[in-house]
């Protein structure tokens, strides 16, 4: 390889990332590049961010080049060690050949993968990405002021309870100010306002509490083939939507099935729907849900906007809801769809 | 079965009601009384934690057991909704070597609403705690926050005793107290924070 050669690929770095990539050298390459996570450029969706370098010697490619992290936000010890550690073998992968646009790609594709918060909702204490495998993981979204993350239902059920509160005490005619558009974030007391928050309140709205609790319960985890291919059609539709939006940018980019991108907030693949065993259990089951079906449509068209704008571009799973709601001519009819006969 | 009736649950926030209608004190933590409402919903209530409130409690709780506060102990018991915990003070500090009891309990939608906190008479002797066992601190009241957990409000109440200047009542101490007869809960007082030093 000339120097030339490396140059020229230099060029094409620049060209692909812009001011993401600072060139320290031209030759040897060395170069720190600013890497955020793929969310079709949904900034409240990334919840973690790195900047990494890349410093090549004289000997390059014949020599990989030493790749560093310099800067992480929102990446525990151990996702930082295998970020590095991918892209590091993604070197010796490509040794002796032009890499460095590779390993630019290869460090945003992990680092999109890696996408999630560390630890637990501040306000049910409940893991918001259990690593285990085994809980259910609910959807999640950050503070875009203070990038302290919660589960969108806990943090919603917070904002109506806040404001419930404060309707109160304006009626009792206290003289404290009242305004309705901000809160303070529960963490640290920054100012959050409505609209920080209002991308996941129709997401959410209408499920209430049904995901946070059957997250919590376990078993009773009935396998409804229906509703396997539904979503398995709404997520190939997500992701044709997307893959649509970057290819009329310009984008280089294939969405992968594990990048979420709906926006504001990563969604969970949908619980289970829960089975039930005797035909009284059906019954009652099935009356609750008509219950709440007439609370869904209540606020369904303030909702139904939002959950819309959500479902072209989304990218793993989605609520109950969503599908539901794909037969709103009678409510009651689908919900029989739901319930497994055993 | 269960688990689809906890899933359709909807769950109820009710309204808190506070109600001023006098003014007293005029130490450097004024009160304001509400005298209605004595069975408002802002007192611990004996109706069964939401759903959302046992989970989160339970969480605590392990963690708790894990990794209890320095300093403190949880008295083991099978009610969720009323804590016992004892605390010793500090070393090196007024309180050293006394133990203390505390005594938590959990409103329905904890933790929304802060749990009511109270020193089990006799309470130390603190500017800030009054014989009753009040304590006037203010993330037990107004700033209060659902991030907030008992094992942070314990560490807050041990840094207040550690602070202290002296051994000494509120300057209201009497008048408050009196006020507060029937076992009125500290979350039915209107505190007014003026003073940070403690």
């Amino acid at each position: 390889m000339t120097e030339e050669e490396v140059a020229m690929e230099m060029e094409a770095v620049e060209a692909v990332y812009g001011d993401e990539a600072v060139i320290v050298d031209s030759y040897p390459p060395h170069l720190h590049l600013h890497i955020k996570p793929r969310t079709a450029e949904i900034s409240s969706q990334q919840f973690v961010e790195a900047v990494v370098r890349i410093q090549a010697g004289p000997k390059y490619p014949d020599e990989p080049p030493q790749i560093s992290l310099i800067e992480s936000k929102g990446l525990d010890e151990q996702r930082q060690k295998l970020l590095m550690g991918f892209v590091q073998e993604k070197a010796s992968e490509l040794s002796s050949s032009l890499m460095l646009v590779a390993l630019c790609e290869e460090a945003v594709e992990r680092l999109t993968i890696m996408n999630h918060p560390d630890g637990d909702c501040p306000l049910c204490l409940y893991s918001l990405f259990p690593e285990d495998g085994q809980s259910n993981q609910m959807p999640f979204m950050k503070l875009m002021s203070c990038f302290h993350c919660f589960h969108c239902e806990c943090i919603i059920r917070w904002w109506n309870w806040l404001h419930t509160e404060k309707e109160a005490d304006s009626q009792n005619g206290n003289s404290r100010s009242v305004d309705k558009s901000l809160g303070n974030c529960p963490v640290c007391r920054k100012v959050v306002h409505a609209s920080d928050i209002e991308h996941v309140l129709g997401l959410v709205g209408a499920t209430q509490s049904s995901q946070h609790e059957s997250g919590l319960l376990q078993g009773e985890e009935g396998e409804d083939p229906v509703l396997q291919s539904e979503s398995e059609n709404m997520r190939r539709e997500r992701f044709e939507a997307i893959l649509k939006t970057q290819e009329e940018k310009g984008g280089l980019v294939q969405p992968k099935k594990n990048i979420s991108v709906v926006p504001g907030m990563y969604l969970p693949p949908p619980p289970p729907p829960a089975s039930s065993s005797s035909n009284q259990e059906e019954a009652s089951q099935s009356q609750e849900q008509e219950h709440k079906e007439a609370e869904s449509e209540t606020n369904s068209s303030t909702s139904n906007n939002r959950r819309g704008r959500g479902r072209g571009r989304g990218g793993r799973g989605h609520s109950n809801v969503n599908i539901r709601k794909q037969n709103p001519q009678d409510p009651r009819k689908p919900t029989k769809q739901w319930v497994q006969r055993s | 079965t269960l688990a689809s009736k906890i899933i359709n649950e909807k769950e109820s926030v009710p309204l808190k009601k506070k109600t001023v209608k006098s003014k007293g004190g005029d130490a450097s933590h004024t009160f304001i009384l509400s005298f209605s409402a004595m069975t408002s919903s802002s007192a611990p209530s004996r109706k069964a934690l939401s759903k959302i409130a046992c989970n989160r409690l339970q969480k605590e709780l392990t963690e708790w057991q894990l990794n209890p506060p320095t300093g403190f102990r949880h008295k083991v018991t099978d009610n969720l909704q009323k804590w016992t915990i004892d605390v010793t003070g500090a070393p090196g500090t007024l309180y050293a070597n006394e133990t203390y009891q505390l005594q938590v309990e959990f409103p329905v939608n904890y933790p929304m609403e802060a749990p009511q906190v109270i020193f089990v008479p006799p309470a130390p002797s603190h500017p800030h705690i009054y014989s009753n066992g009040h304590i006037c601190l203010d993330i037990l009241y107004d700033s209060w926050s659902p991030a907030m957990t008992v094992s942070s409000v314990c560490i807050s109440i041990l840094s207040m005793l550690s602070s202290s200047p002296a051994k000494e009542r509120p300057a209201d101490n009497d008048r408050y107290v009196k006020n507060c007869k029937n076992g009125r809960s500290p979350k039915e007082t209107r505190w007014w924070f003026h003073d940070d030093k403690a």
